[in-house]
C-alpha cells in the first residue's frame, strides 16, 4: 500500500474539499483538475462528466440548466465516510497496518504506538472529529472513574458555565437544547455508576446518535467560543484575525474542524477544571521513532488523561494499556525454544544457534557462584532473554508474578558479549550441572558436533577454546566434520 | 413481469421494516427540531425585531415558514417589503434552513429565482443562528451587498457605478406582496 493508498476517508473531507458553493466560475476547473475528485465516491457525477466530456471542458457550451445541475451536485457533494461517529474500542495495530508500507517514519512510529497505546477509537472525519474526541474522552473518563460525587460535581460545573454563554449574549432558548443533551449524558453516567453497569455501550450509542451528538458538540463549541471571547488576551496573539471573527468562522459553525488554538481553548475553558489531563500524540514525519506527545493541560497529578492521536487534519482517541488486564505470563524464551524444537538441529532453527546459546545464562556456572538466580550476566528487564528463576520456567498464576515487562514488538538482537567476571571468581568446573533446565540434548557429551563452537564463544573465558579458560584446549580444525 | 412482481413482494416486508425503523429515529429528531422551532417562534413573538416577521405556514407543518423583511432606510430597497420562504431540514439547527426570496428582487447576492448567496446559510452555518438572525443578516445584506461573490454580476457592477440605474432596476423588478399571492 503506497501513501496514496491510505484510506483518506479517515481524514476530514472538509479540509481537503472546502465546500465553495459561492462561485461556480472557478469552482469546477479546480475540482476537475483534481484526480481525487473522481475517486471519491460520486459515481453519478463522474459518469455524467465522462459522458459529456467533449462539451465539458468548454464551460460555455453547457446550458444554464446543466450548470445548475452540476452546481447542485457539487453543493450536495459529501465524501462517503464509512463507519460510526465513534467507533468501538479497537486495537491500534490497525493504524500500524495502514502505514506498514508507507513512509518508514510513519511505519516505525505506528508500530511503536501499537505497543505503548494498544487501543483506540476512530472518530468519523466529518468535520467534528476533534470536538467529538475530546467530548467523548471527557465523558468516558468520567464514567471509568466511577465516582458518583465527581460526576455530580462535573454536571454542576458544566451547567454553571451557562453564565459564559449569557455573558456573550447567547439566548437561553437557543443554547438550552444543547445544554439539555449534555445534561442527559451526565444523568446516564450517574445512573450507570449507581446500577453498577460496566458496559460503556450506552455512551458510545449516545455519541453515535447524530442529532444528540451534534447537540453536545454544539454545546462544547459554544462554551469554547464564549470562553475565547471572554479571554481574548490569551488567544489573540495566536490568531490572524480578531477573536470574535475567529470564533464565528472557526468555532461556531457546525462543521468546522477544530484547530490547535480552538483545541487549547476547549481544554482551558471546558475540560481543565475537571482535573483531567489532555495529551495529543502527533503522528507526523518529524524525526524520532515515536509519536510526539504534547500536554495541553498543566503537569499535575491527574485521575484520568484524555489522549488524542493527531494525524494531519484528523483526531482519534488513544488508550494506554489497562493496568487491570491480566497479561499472559512471560514465556521463557529458552524454555520455549528447547521444547519447540526437539533437537538442536541447526538447520531447523530459524536463528543462529551460536548467538542464541550465548544468551543461555548459567550454562557453565557452578552453584557456588552466587546460587539461584545469580548469573554472570546482569538481568536486563527489557531484554526478552533475561535470566529466569526456576519458578518462572513454567507459567505461574499471574498474581504472584510482578507486572511483566512490556512485550517488545521485535526482540532486540541477542547480546553478543557479556562482561566477563574477573578471572579469580571463575569457578572450577563441577559435575553438578547447570542451574537451568535445558533440553537433554544440550547436555550430550557430543554436543560440540551439533552445536559447533562459533565465533562468539571464542572471545569468552568460559570457552574452552579461550586461552584463559582453566580447561583450555585449542580448537583442532577438522574440515570433514566442521559443518554437520 | 411475473418475476418482477414476485421480487417486489418478497422485498416488501423488509423494506417496510427498515422504513419503519428509520422513521422511528426520524420522529425523534423531528420532535427535537419542532422543540427548537417552537422556542424560536416564541422568541419572535415575545421580542420581534423591527422590519422582520416570520411565522410557520398555515398547513401545520412547522418545517416550513414564511417570513418578511422590509428594506432598510437610505438604501435602494427603502420602503419595500420582501417575502421569503424558510424550509428547515430534519437535522435543523445542525444544518441551515433553505431560504428563498419569494418576492422578485434585484440584488448582487440574490439571483432571479430568489436564491441567496450568504455564507451563514452555507458552510458558515452555526447552530446559534436562527430565523431571526438570518432575517437580520439578509436585511443588512440589502444595504451592504457582498460584491466579492455576486450571483447577479450586472447588479454588482451597477451598485458600484450607477446607483440611479440600480435603484430603477430594483423598483422595476419589485412586486408587492399582494401581487404575488
Amino acid at each position: 500500500m503506497s501513501l496514496s493508498g491510505i484510506p483518506w476517508n479517515h481524514f476530514d473531507p472538509l479540509n481537503h474539499f472546502p465546500p465553495r458553493p459561492d462561485s461556480a466560475a472557478d469552482f469546477y476547473p479546480q475540482y476537475l483538475s483534481s484526480s481525487a475528485f473522481f475517486n471519491h465516491g460520486l459515481p453519478q457525477l463522474s459518469s455524467v462528466l465522462y459522458a459529456e466530456s467533449p462539451a465539458f471542458f468548454n464551460m460555455n457550451a453547457l446550458s444554464a440548466e446543466e450548470m445548475e445541475r452540476f452546481q447542485k451536485l457539487s453543493n450536495e457533494f459529501e465524501a462517503e465516510l464509512p463507519g460510526p461517529l465513534v467507533s468501538p474500542k479497537q486495537s491500534s495495530s490497525a493504524v500500524a497496518l495502514e502505514y506498514a508500507n508507507s513512509d518508514p517514519t510513519f511505519a516505525t512510529k505506528t508500530s511503536a504506538l501499537a505497543v505503548t497505546h494498544p487501543f483506540m477509537r476512530i472518530m468519523k472525519g466529518d468535520g467534528n472529529c476533534g470536538w467529538r474526541a475530546i467530548a467523548f474522552g471527557y465523558f468516558e473518563s468520567l464514567l471509568n472513574l466511577r465516582n458518583s460525587l465527581q460526576v455530580h460535581q462535573e454536571h454542576e460545573r458544566i451547567k454553571s458555565l451557562n453564565v459564559l454563554l449569557q455573558q456573550v449574549g447567547q439566548e437561553e432558548h437557543i443554547y438550552g437544547i444543547f445544554v439539555e443533551a449534555t445534561e442527559e449524558i451526565f444523568t446516564q453516567i450517574s445512573e450507570a455508576i449507581q446500577r453498577g453497569v460496566r458496559d460503556d455501550q450506552f455512551l458510545v450509542d449516545a455519541f453515535n446518535d447524530e442529532y444528540n451528538s451534534s447537540a453536545i458538540l454544539c454545546h462544547f463549541r459554544f462554551l469554547t467560543s464564549a470562553w475565547m471571547r471572554l479571554n481574548p488576551h490569551r488567544y489573540q496573539a495566536f490568531l490572524s484575525l480578531p477573536v470574535d471573527q475567529y470564533c464565528s468562522s472557526r468555532i461556531d459553525p457546525t462543521k468546522t474542524e477544530i484547530d490547535e488554538v480552538g483545541l487549547q481553548a476547549l481544554v482551558d475553558g471546558v475540560i481543565d477544571a475537571s482535573g483531567f489531563a489532555v495529551e495529543i500524540l502527533y503522528l507526523d514525519r518529524s524525526e524520532g521513532t515515536a509519536v510526539t506527545p504534547h500536554q495541553l493541560t498543566q503537569n499535575r497529578p491527574t485521575a484520568a488523561t484524555i489522549r488524542l492521536l493527531y494525524r494531519p487534519g484528523h483526531y482519534d482517541l488513544l488508550y494506554q494499556p489497562e493496568p487491570t488486564v491480566n497479561m499472559e505470563p512471560v514465556v521463557n524464551y529458552q524454555y520455549a525454544m528447547t521444547s519447540n524444537y526437539p533437537a538442536w538441529d541447526q538447520g531447523a532453527l530459524p536463528f543462529d544457534v551460536g548467538s542464541i546459546s550465548m544468551s543461555i545464562p548459567n550454562l557453565m556456572v557452578d552453584p557456588s557462584f552466587g546460587g539461584l538466580g545469580a548469573s554472570p550476566m546482569p538481568a536486563d528487564p527489557s531484554s526478552p532473554f533475561r535470566v529466569s528463576s526456576p519458578q518462572e520456567m513454567y507459567p505461574q498464576p499471574p498474581m504472584n508474578t510482578p507486572p511483566p515487562p512490556m512485550p517488545v514488538a521485535s526482540p532486540p538482537p541477542p547480546r553478543m558479549s557479556a562482561p566477563p567476571p574477573p578471572m579469580s571468581s571463575l569457578p572450577p568446573r563441577s559435575t553438578d550441572g547447570p542451574q537451568i533446565r535445558l533440553n537433554p540434548l544440550v547436555m550430550k557429551p557430543n554436543l560440540s558436533h551439533s552445536l559447533p563452537v562459533t565465533t562468539p564463544f571464542k572471545n569468552s573465558p568460559y570457552n574452552q577454546a579461550h586461552f584463559q579458560n582453566q580447561d583450555f584446549e585449542p580448537i583442532h580444525w577438522a574440515p570433514h566434520e566442521s559443518r554437520k | 413481469m411475473d418475476y418482477a412482481m414476485e421480487d417486489t413482494q418478497n422485498a416488501a416486508p423488509e423494506a417496510r421494516e427498515s422504513s419503519k425503523l428509520s422513521s422511528g429515529a426520524q420522529k425523534n429528531d423531528t420532535q427535537s427540531v419542532t422543540k427548537r422551532l417552537q422556542a424560536e417562534l416564541m422568541q419572535l413573538m415575545l421580542s420581534p425585531s423591527p422590519g422582520t416577521s416570520a411565522f410557520p405556514d398555515a398547513d401545520g407543518n412547522l418545517l416550513s415558514w414564511t417570513a418578511t423583511i422590509t428594506g432598510p432606510t437610505e438604501t435602494p430597497y427603502e420602503g419595500l417589503t420582501f417575502k421569503l420562504s424558510f424550509t428547515f431540514p430534519n437535522n435543523y439547527p445542525y444544518a441551515p434552513p433553505t431560504v428563498l426570496f419569494k418576492t422578485p428582487i434585484y440584488h448582487p447576492n440574490f439571483d432571479f429565482s430568489g436564491r441567496i448567496c450568504l455564507d451563514i446559510l452555507g458552510e458558515k452555518w452555526s447552530a446559534v443562528y436562527n430565523v431571526q438572525s438570518v432575517l437580520l443578516s439578509l436585511q443588512s445584506l440589502l444595504g451592504e451587498p457582498n460584491n466579492a461573490s455576486p450571483l447577479n454580476a450586472q447588479a454588482a457592477e451597477l451598485w458600484d457605478t450607477d446607483k440611479e440605474e440600480f435603484k430603477r432596476l430594483v423598483l422595476a423588478r419589485h412586486r408587492d406582496i399582494e401581487e404575488i399571492e
